[in-house]
């Protein structure tokens, strides 16, 4: 009787540790992504990026000098990176949290394209080596 | 004598069932050529892989028989300004993409819908499809606050309320408008 009380215990702390294991781990960048990031961090000149920098950039809203309205990453991806976005004309954008959406981050060539983008639409220039640490550092710490 | 009187009526009534069926056969028949019909007035689908990938992210993948070739040219000349975004499309993915267009515009499907819009269109060259007049006339019912439903966003989300348009059915019995 006690040895299967035990086993029980076992078994629930193991699968615990399973569930808060992971919810809590980060990201892990794949090789290509690593080597771009790290690219960013030499150009940077920085010796490690910021999270909670990425989260600011993420939340920050700016006027855009043209279009005179109100644009921040948010606009589009929500205030929560878990959850489902939208387009400036309506379509549906997947979460941008790697957490949720697998192929996030993933690919150099698509995340260089979107910054460029996106970068432009919010900010109406590139994003430096710097925000794109930061950035990519807060949404592989979600 | 007594019992052909009696006949005649059971036939009449059984030559009426068969018409009822065989009318219903024939409507049967009419739905299912539908699908063929949609090729000889609906815009007609093209794919391409390049396209789809650059610009069905932010948008309806519009078919490119929704405009003229002369609008499709103007629209990929300015993707460094596409409504205020820069696409920052290379050089070959650019020219893919325009040719596509280009080669499967308006002018070059020769369907019902697509003749529609390029004489309604006549001499200009507009760069959104919302503009063209025929599809303004098309949609005039609609009101403006119904685009502005959060699941809907905007007139260009083509695909919100036409649930198969992206294989290029925009018929009204495929129209679902959702309420919110």
């Amino acid at each position: 009787m006690r040895r299967k009380i035990s086993y029980l215990l076992a078994l629930a702390v193991s699968i615990t540790a399973i569930g808060t294991g992971s919810a809590d781990a980060a990201t892990k960048l794949n090789p290509q992504m690593q080597a771009l990031v790290d690219s960013y961090q030499k150009e940077a000149g920085v010796k490690a990026f910021s999270a909670d920098e990425g989260k600011k950039l993420f939340m920050s809203k700016r006027m855009h000098s043209v279009k005179k309205e109100e644009r921040s990453c948010t606009t589009c991806h929500t205030t929560n990176p878990a959850q489902t976005g939208k387009t400036v004309v309506g379509k549906p954008i997947d979460p941008i949290s790697p957490a949720v959406t697998k192929d996030r981050f993933t690919d150099p060539k698509k995340v260089e394209k979107w910054f460029k983008r996106n970068c432009e639409w919010v900010l109406e220039r590139e994003c430096t080596p710097k925000e794109k640490g930061d950035y990519i550092t807060f949404m592989t710490s979600l | 004598m007594v019992l052909r009187k009696t006949i005649i009526p059971f036939l009449a009534a059984g030559l009426m069932l068969t018409g009822l069926v065989a009318g219903t056969g024939f409507a049967d028949e009419d739905h299912r050529e539908r699908g063929e019909r949609h090729s000889r007035y609906m815009p007609k689908v093209a794919e391409n892989a390049t396209y789809k990938q650059e610009c069905s992210s932010c948008h309806f993948l519009y078919l490119p028989g929704l405009l003229p070739a002369r609008s499709w040219e103007a629209v990929m000349n300015n993707s460094d300004k596409h409504f205020g975004e820069n696409l920052g499309l290379d050089e070959n993915t650019k020219k893919e993409i325009t040719s596509f267009l280009k080669n499967n515009s308006a002018e070059r499907t020769d369907t019902e819908w697509s003749n529609k819009i390029m004489r309604s269109v006549g001499s200009a060259t507009p760069e959104r499809i919302t503009e063209v007049p025929w599809i303004k006339k098309e949609h005039r019912r609609i009101k403006p606050e119904v685009f502005q439903r959060p699941s809907i966003g905007s007139f260009s989300n083509c695909g919100a309320c036409h649930t198969q348009g992206a294989q290029g059915n925009f018929e009204e019995d495929a129209v679902s408008i959702p309420k919110k």
